[in-house]
């Protein structure tokens, strides 16, 4: 910070303690009470651009002389339906499998072979379960939208949509034959091998928090969970694993990826806003494109114990993210070899954007289906998918 | 004289000494009394217990005692690490604030309205009375809007320790019970001290205060507790992670923090209702007591 | 007779008409009414901007839509009917009364038997009340908290060790739905209990002594003086502590926001934890409109029973 005051004297940055949560977010967007540059999920980007509720940054984001490097899939993620650019990528993840190589091993499984199918999660699951005692796989099942979050991420590996079209005008698709199948995969685990533990209530700092413990053989959440892991839960290293999705063979089939970007209060004047854009150039952009503020990003972290070199998700195109780890290999602290599973197979997936429309109902709606199956042996699938079907649709059509 | 030197009227001292009285009635009394040590304290002691204990043990042996020795760090990293001092530093100035609102509503209000008596006396009475019946959730979200876009100041309060501060003063329980207990002063002081002259505000403050200590305790006991205990509405407006009490913050930290650590930052959580509570029991109990007696 | 009575009257009347007539601003405040209000103020300002004003807007608010940025639009009673048409209403009803009814079980007679016996203690009884008050003192949010990690469904949970000691268990607690309901109701009961038995404890000993001389003298035995004095004596107290339970047990928040979110699978979803959800649930801004509708839809239900109870209850109560 101090390094950017003194490269641009005339803008001073003062940061602000700042934790998002769904009410104090929406309250300070109302009273106008938000940071200058704040920074928002994927999912939320694009419906408040739409509502006006973010700066115009077009003009300035096509004025950065990397611009052009930018991967198309993820700037869409922040350009409104009228094609304004009102927020810039700072970190992408796709949804990857976690899973506990000194589990794997105690079970007699091979940590360096994790599963490439879900008949095979299964199966590692209940041998994780009989041979240690600790739950196979966990799934995140809280209510609020983790749990249709996650069960969302499973039907793309399987081929499904949750929705066809877009806007007001979509089409909620939430009961079709692959969540159906995903949930009864949820149902053997659950019932039948008895692999999946004793808690079916765990949101996504819980199930870090779980893992960390060494209580949980695999679970699926993004790809940069693993700095969680160590910030929060001061995980050992050695046990970590990362794998990816096992992606069904069907042309459709893929994994769900998401991310954050920043962006810029809506009612600051010309001035403000590239000053704004300055900083989120200097300190967000930046390190990922050149190499000297890559480097000394990747050293001030690694001096204060933080991870460096969790895999992420290429903002730019592939050529410009293995270039920017080669600049900052010497101070990877993370496992690479751990997750060479996933590093290996990722590029090869087809990345998949959430559900555009109304995204956070579609995924609430999906919550209690998934608690439904995970506490009560005997609950009907299919009634319970037409019930959120007909809840997301509703949602859809009045635009929440 | 006061629930506990009252002498038990039901069960005379002829009854006690039949047999079967003594057997039956004092066996459920013991009884009792076990099952309260039990489920009200218990719980209490495996906190205390757990709070020092490290996590480990607490999870896989949760009812032994210290099976690898005990773990007094876990208090000091809550403390230090996790932050609980800041945390229970904000609770600290939550409640004074809250209490010295309460306090200045409280004894102006039932001073003017019982000693004083203007002739509106009546309609302010009624209205506090009626809010009595509307129940909190009522508010809740009107006040939420009304702190995000105040109308005088035109400055949104969120964040800001004034919208816990305020709204605080609007307690109909505290309008009733000081009014209470200002009626049942004798008026005679009042004017005796107005033939000698005095003034409204040397009555306030040389008489009637004075006067007031009784029921100044009774509000002041409750209405520290109040804000200790409050949840909802600090989570509402308090955001800034490094300004909410401890009731907001700790189950903001449970999944990051472990558990030996976090348990002890719920213990120290406790301390302070807990130690005023053992103190001042005897206001405690009378307050809720006299709670009743105004219910029935 | 008359005539010169009403003559006289009206003469005071009239008399008392110009007295008040003459009164000016200035008798108001030498007569002590500027001091007067200066010490109403406080009170006047916090009822009026913390309570009165709130009550208008929220009758108000459920009959517009807002979304804080532009200004509200009034839309009738759509809000209304957006409520009642929502899946989740029902289900949160059932739920709240569901939870009323557990407590009432769980929570009316207990400490009314517990402060009988209590209150006929020879010796130690503040022990008694404190160990029975202790619960009550502890914050809420650290008492779901604590209790959140004594229901672990695991077999090393608190609980579940407990009941292994006796080859019960383990069991899911808060991770089925038919369990958790009934979980919270019972955390609800500890942490509340004790102040019941207090004000139970008040009224019992405030029973004149005499009527228990008297039924003595009857030849009563302690069941029937029980039964014919204690009770009778405690109605009052008995009934407004009921009517005063269902109330607050009707707008139980913190129990299922804590425990559970509503869950598993929306079994704990209360109408609070909805209005919240109205509220408070959505990043992009919440529906202030349908939250206050329902609001006013449980305030007037609480109003409305509360009168039928006390009807139906007034012959009972006198006597």
């Amino acid at each position: 910070m101090a390094q950017f005051e003194k490269a641009n004297p005339s803008i001073k940055v003062k940061p602000v303690e700042y934790q998002w949560t769904a009410p104090s977010f929406a309250a300070k967007l109302a009273a106008g009470t938000l940071p200058t540059v704040f920074e928002v999920p994927f999912t939320d980007a694009r419906t408040l651009g739409d509502n006006g509720q973010l700066a115009d940054l077009t003009g300035g984001a096509r004025a950065l002389p990397y611009f052009s490097k930018y991967n198309k899939a993820v700037l869409a993620e922040g350009t409104d339906s009228k094609g304004r650019i009102i927020a810039l990528p700072k970190g992408a993840y796709a949804q990857a499998l976690h899973y506990n190589r000194k589990l794997f091993a105690e079970a007699g499984l091979d940590p360096n072979k994790p599963p490439k199918t879900w008949a095979q999660v299964i199966r590692d699951a209940l041998q994780i379960s009989q041979k240690t005692g600790k739950a196979g796989y966990v799934q995140m099942a809280k209510d609020d939208n983790t749990a249709g979050w996650i069960l969302t991420t499973l039907v793309y590996t399987l081929g499904g949509r949750m929705e066809k079209g877009s806007g007001k005008d979509a089409v909620a698709t939430l009961n079709n034959a692959q969540t159906v199948t995903a949930l009864n995969m949820l149902k053997r685990m659950r019932w039948t091998d008895n692999s999946m533990g004793s808690n079916f209530d765990y949101g996504w700092s819980d199930i870090n928090q779980a893992f960390a413990a060494g209580n949980v053989g695999m679970y699926v959440s993004g790809s940069d969970v693993y700095t969680n892991l160590v910030q929060a839960s001061k995980v050992d290293p050695s046990i970590y694993g990362l794998a990816a999705l096992p992606i069904a063979k069907s042309k459709n089939a893929g994994v769900l990826g998401g991310g954050t970007e920043v962006a810029v209060k809506p009612t600051v004047g010309d001035a403000e806003k590239s000053a704004a854009l300055k900083w989120i150039d200097f300190f967000y952009e930046r390190p990922l494109v050149t190499k000297a503020r890559a480097r000394q990003n990747a050293s001030t972290l690694a001096a204060n114990k933080q991870p460096v070199g969790v895999p992420a998700l290429p903002l730019f195109n592939k050529k410009q993210y293995d270039l920017a780890n080669t600049w900052i290999k010497p101070f990877i602290n993370v496992p690479l070899g751990q997750m060479k599973p996933f590093l290996t197979d990722i590029f090869g997936q087809t990345l998949i954007p959430e559900p555009a429309a109304s995204t956070q109902s579609v995924y609430h709606a999906l919550d209690p289906v998934v608690e439904a199956v995970l506490t009560d042996r005997n609950a009907n699938i299919q009634s319970l998918l037409d019930q959120a079907n007909k809840t997301a649709q509703a949602a859809i059509s009045s635009g929440k | 004289m006061s629930a506990e030197e009252r002498p038990a009227a039901l069960v005379t001292p002829t009854d006690w000494r039949r047999p079967g009285v003594r057997l039956g009635l004092g066996g459920a009394q013991v009884l009792l009394l076990a099952a309260l040590v039990v489920v009200g304290l218990g719980p209490i002691l495996w906190l205390a217990k757990s709070a020092i204990t490290p996590t480990a043990d607490t999870i896989g042996h949760p009812m032994a005692l210290f099976p690898h020795g005990s773990a007094w760090s876990n208090l000091r990293e809550a403390w230090v690490e996790v932050d609980v001092g800041r945390y229970f530093w904000n609770t600290v100035v939550l409640a004074v604030g809250s209490w010295l609102v309460q306090i200045v509503v409280a004894t102006t209000g039932g001073y003017a309205l019982s000693v004083l008596r203007p002739s509106y006396a009546k309609v302010i009475n009624a209205l506090l009375l009626m809010t009595l019946f509307v129940p909190a959730v009522v508010l809740l979200v009107p006040l939420y809007i009304e702190i995000v876009h105040p109308p005088i100041v035109h400055h949104s309060l969120i964040d800001s320790y004034w919208a816990v501060w305020l709204p605080a003063g609007a307690s109909a329980f505290n309008v009733i019970i000081v009014k209470r207990f200002f009626d049942n002063l004798p008026r005679e002081i009042f004017e005796a001290a107005r033939i000698d002259g005095a003034g409204p505000f040397t009555l306030f403050t040389k008489i009637v205060l004075p006067m007031s200590k009784p029921i100044l305790g009774v509000v002041s006991v409750f209405a520290l507790l109040a804000s200790w205990k409050d949840f909802l509405w600090p989570l509402l407006v308090l955001t800034d992670p490094n300004k909410q009490p401890l009731s907001v913050r700790l189950p903001t930290i449970q999944s990051q923090t472990e558990l030996g650590v976090f348990l002890a930052a719920m213990f120290i959580a406790c301390l302070v209702p807990i130690a005023g509570f053992l103190i001042f029991q005897r206001s405690f109990l009378r307050g809720s007591g006299m709670g009743g007696a105004i219910k029935g | 007779m008359d005539a010169i009575a009403e003559i006289e009257v009206e003469g005071a009347a009239l008399a008392r008409r110009q007295y008040r007539v003459r009164r000016s601003p200035l008798t108001w405040v030498r007569g002590g009414g500027l001091s007067t209000l200066l010490f109403v103020l406080p009170r006047l300002l916090a009822f009026g901007a913390f309570s009165w004003y709130p009550i208008v807007r929220t009758v108000v608010m459920s009959l517009q839509h807002t979304n804080l940025v532009e200004s509200p639009t009034w839309v009738g009673f759509d809000n209304f009917r957006a409520v009642l048409n929502d899946p989740l209403l029902p289900i949160a009803v059932k739920n709240t009364a569901y939870f009323a009814f557990l407590a009432l079980i769980f929570g009316y007679p207990v400490p009314l038997a517990a402060a009988v016996l209590m209150s006929e203690a020879r010796r130690g009884r503040s022990l008694y009340s404190v160990l029975a008050y202790l619960p009550v003192v502890i914050p809420p949010v650290v008492a779901v908290l604590l209790w959140k990690t004594f229901y672990d469904a695991g077999s090393v949970g608190v609980f579940n060790t407990v009941l292994g000691w006796g080859h019960l268990g383990p069991y899911p607690w808060l991770q089925s739905q038919s369990w958790a309901m009934p979980s919270l109701v019972l955390e609800s009961t500890w942490a509340n209990a004790g102040a019941t038995v207090i004000i139970y404890l008040a009224a019992l000993t405030a029973v004149n002594p005499e009527l228990y001389e008297a039924a003595a003298v009857d030849g009563a035995t302690l069941w029937q003086k029980v039964w014919h004095v204690t009770l009778p004596q405690l109605r009052g107290v008995l009934l407004v502590t009921m009517i005063l339970q269902i109330i607050g047990t009707a707008q139980v928040f913190l129990e299922p926001f804590l425990f559970t979110s509503g869950g598993p699978a929306n079994a704990t979803l209360t109408v609070l934890l909805l209005i919240y959800d109205y509220a408070f649930g959505n990043s992009l801004g919440g529906d202030y409109g349908m939250a206050t509708a329902l609001s006013l839809m449980l305030a007037v239900f609480l109003a409305l029973f509360s009168l039928a109870y006390l009807r139906a209850t007034r012959s009972w109560s006198t006597e």
